[in-house]
């Protein structure tokens, strides 16, 4: 547990030094939210979950390229594997918390009839599966500028995609539209959070295999070698 | 680098056994006896490091004697091998200048 | 240059090369004293003439070694690797016992890091086995280090993986440190904004932290100025005194009659 929560606390250092992608973290989901203030408001909220999951992913995918460099070393030292991917992922959930506060409190602030509590089941699962999400593209495409244009495609077809066509559901970020009709319509039932929750925990869990995979695969303690 | 001085890189070992052969000295007095010879001035930086090949191969012997009023100095004196070499490498030395001058003689 | 400041250089670079300076100091004093002249002329650079009196006394120096017993605490046998259609290496066995050095020499390409990866368990080989007596540290070329932490946050991310506390690490990363002239660890920024040495000699330490019993180096003094370099060598053979097994990889031959046993890994080559 301990060494779970030092890879953690340095995962956490090495993100609050690279100002660039706080900023991009604090204000990029904030233009999101702003781009469709003006019509219809309930759009608002999707896509600024959509922002919030966008930014912290690509903060996962930078930094489970940069943990490549090192991870072998600390193998060699004596951490298992698991103890460094789930570090980080604790590091990027906690950022990501830290992310989506403000963002409820301004929707809370700014946004009337609409139900608050299911905006804030939106933006926890979406903290939930964007850093998975990071890192399993970064565990499977080494070089940054690959991962983030496969980022930015998810991203793109995320917003185009008609939510209602059967393929939508294969988005990470599907739960997003369905949890938030719920969230915005009056009328809607809680189906819709049901079936939001269930592809939610299914993104989370495909993502974490994935990690959990590549990680282990690519770190494995090699067959030729044996310790007296 | 001159002439003189690649002749007297081959041959400054034996000029340092030979300058003990008079007896006993310190690294100051064997240069002073080395420039006395017509050697010309041969800098520290060449004899002490050549002292402590001799001194490492055997052929000298060293022990360190308080100065009257002054620090500690070593003293290096020939060894039994080192006397010996100086007679057998002398005998050579003595026969490969004659053959050199009688090369270089202009008939 | 005063005597006093050439007398205290010459001292300085003969500790460097463990050697006791007080004789060949003392004699050059005395000479100096007698002759009145200036140590630049007498004796040239400090640094130079330290290196003549090593390259005299060099036979003296060598203590005897006891002879190799009991089983190796790195053994690599028959190790093959092949990338494509190239053989990088061909049935390489390699020993080291506690308390020996082995340098790695060979031509770029030899495959010196390709071997040392296999015996780390970074790279799977083709062939051959690989039997460790001990825990395992490594250095590579380079990397192995992470950009925005300082070199406090390493000791202490390598260190906890060693099961060492944080204050314990940082004091050992620290002391490491200074035994390669780098005095400002503790209040270094980012690893980004170290020099290049600077990073490498920040992962030597990384790799030795923790006390591994066999050290795995690949070339770790890349970017070390010459000071460094030989403080390297000397904490090298420090470590080895401690019983340490140590595969140093190099293509620097000056150090080689310091060392154990040279593994020359050009292709026919001496094995």
């Amino acid at each position: 547990m301990r060494k779970t929560l030092v890879v953690a606390e340095m995962a956490l250092r090495e993100i609050s030094r690279r100002r660039g992608v706080l900023i991009l973290l604090a204000l990029l989901p904030l233009a999101f939210y702003y781009s469709r203030r003006g019509e219809a408001y309930w759009q608002s909220v999707r896509f600024v979950s959509l922002g919030i999951g966008w930014t912290l992913s690509t903060a996962a995918l930078f930094a489970g390229s940069a943990a490549r460099a090192i991870e072998p070393r600390l193998r060699i030292a004596g951490y298992a594997t698991h103890q460094l991917y789930l570090g980080r992922l604790v590091a990027l959930w906690t950022v990501g918390l830290a992310l989506a506060l403000p963002y409820y409190l301004l929707i809370r602030l700014d946004l009337d009839s609409v139900r608050y509590d299911a905006i804030a089941l939106i933006l926890v699962l979406t903290v939930a599966v964007a850093p998975p999400l990071g890192l399993a593209v970064a565990a499977l495409l080494p070089r940054e500028l690959e991962g983030m244009l496969v980022l930015l495609t998810i991203v793109a077809m995320q917003m185009m995609l008609d939510p209602d066509k059967a393929v939508a559901q294969v988005l990470p970020f599907w739960f997003t539209r369905e949890i938030g009709t719920y969230a915005v319509e009056s009328g809607a039932g809680t189906e819709h959070v049901s079936r939001g929750l269930v592809h939610a925990a299914t993104a989370l869990a495909v993502f974490l295999a994935v990690v959990a995979l590549a990680t282990t695969l690519r770190l494995r303690r090699r067959s030729h070698i044996s310790i007296a | 680098m001159d002439r003189r001085t690649q002749w007297l890189r081959g041959v400054l070992d034996l000029c340092v056994l030979g300058a003990l052969a008079r007896g006993e000295s310190y690294g100051y007095e064997i240069a002073q006896r080395l420039e006395a010879g017509g050697l010309g001035v041969i800098a520290g930086g060449t004899l002490y490091p050549a002292l402590l090949r001799l001194e490492r191969l055997g052929l000298l012997v060293t022990d360190w004697r308080a100065g009257a009023g002054g620090p500690a100095r070593k003293y290096y004196r020939l060894s039994d091998s080192g006397a010996a070499t100086l007679r057998s490498a002398g005998a050579d030395w003595a026969v490969f200048v004659g053959n050199v001058n009688a090369i270089m003689e202009v008939p | 240059m005063t005597v006093d400041d050439w007398l205290a250089a010459l001292s300085a670079e003969l500790r460097r090369r463990r050697i006791d300076p007080a004789g060949p100091v003392g004699e050059a004093a005395a000479h100096l004293r007698n002759s009145g002249q200036a140590p630049l002329e007498v004796f040239g650079p400090p640094a130079a003439y330290a290196v003549a009196v090593v390259d005299s006394l060099r036979g003296a120096t060598r203590e005897p070694r006891p002879p190799r017993s009991g089983e190796p605490l790195l053994r690599a046998t028959g190790i093959t690797k092949r990338y494509g259609r190239r053989t990088v290496l061909d049935d390489v066995d390699l020993s080291v016992h506690a308390g020996e050095v082995l340098a790695m020499i060979g031509a770029n390409g030899s495959g010196k890091s390709t071997m040392l990866r296999i015996c780390a368990g970074l790279l799977s080989p083709d062939a051959g086995h690989v039997r460790l007596g001990g825990t395992v540290g490594y250095c590579p070329q380079s990397g192995g280090t992470s950009d925005f932490l300082t070199p406090d946050e390493h000791f202490v991310l390598v260190g906890a993986g060693r099961g060492v506390g944080r204050t314990e690490a940082k004091a050992r990363g620290r002391s490491m440190a200074a035994a390669l002239d780098w005095a400002g660890a503790p209040r270094a920024g980012e690893t980004r904004h170290l020099s290049g040495g600077t990073r490498q000699k920040l992962n030597l330490i990384l790799g030795r932290l923790g006390d591994p019993d066999v050290l795995l180096l690949d070339e770790p003094y890349q970017g070390f100025d010459n000071g460094t370099y030989l403080d390297f060598w000397q904490q090298v053979l420090r470590w080895r005194d401690a019983g340490k097994a140590i595969v140093v990889v190099t293509h620097l031959l000056n150090e080689l009659d310091r060392v154990d046993t040279v593994l020359d890994l050009t292709p026919g080559g001496a094995r």
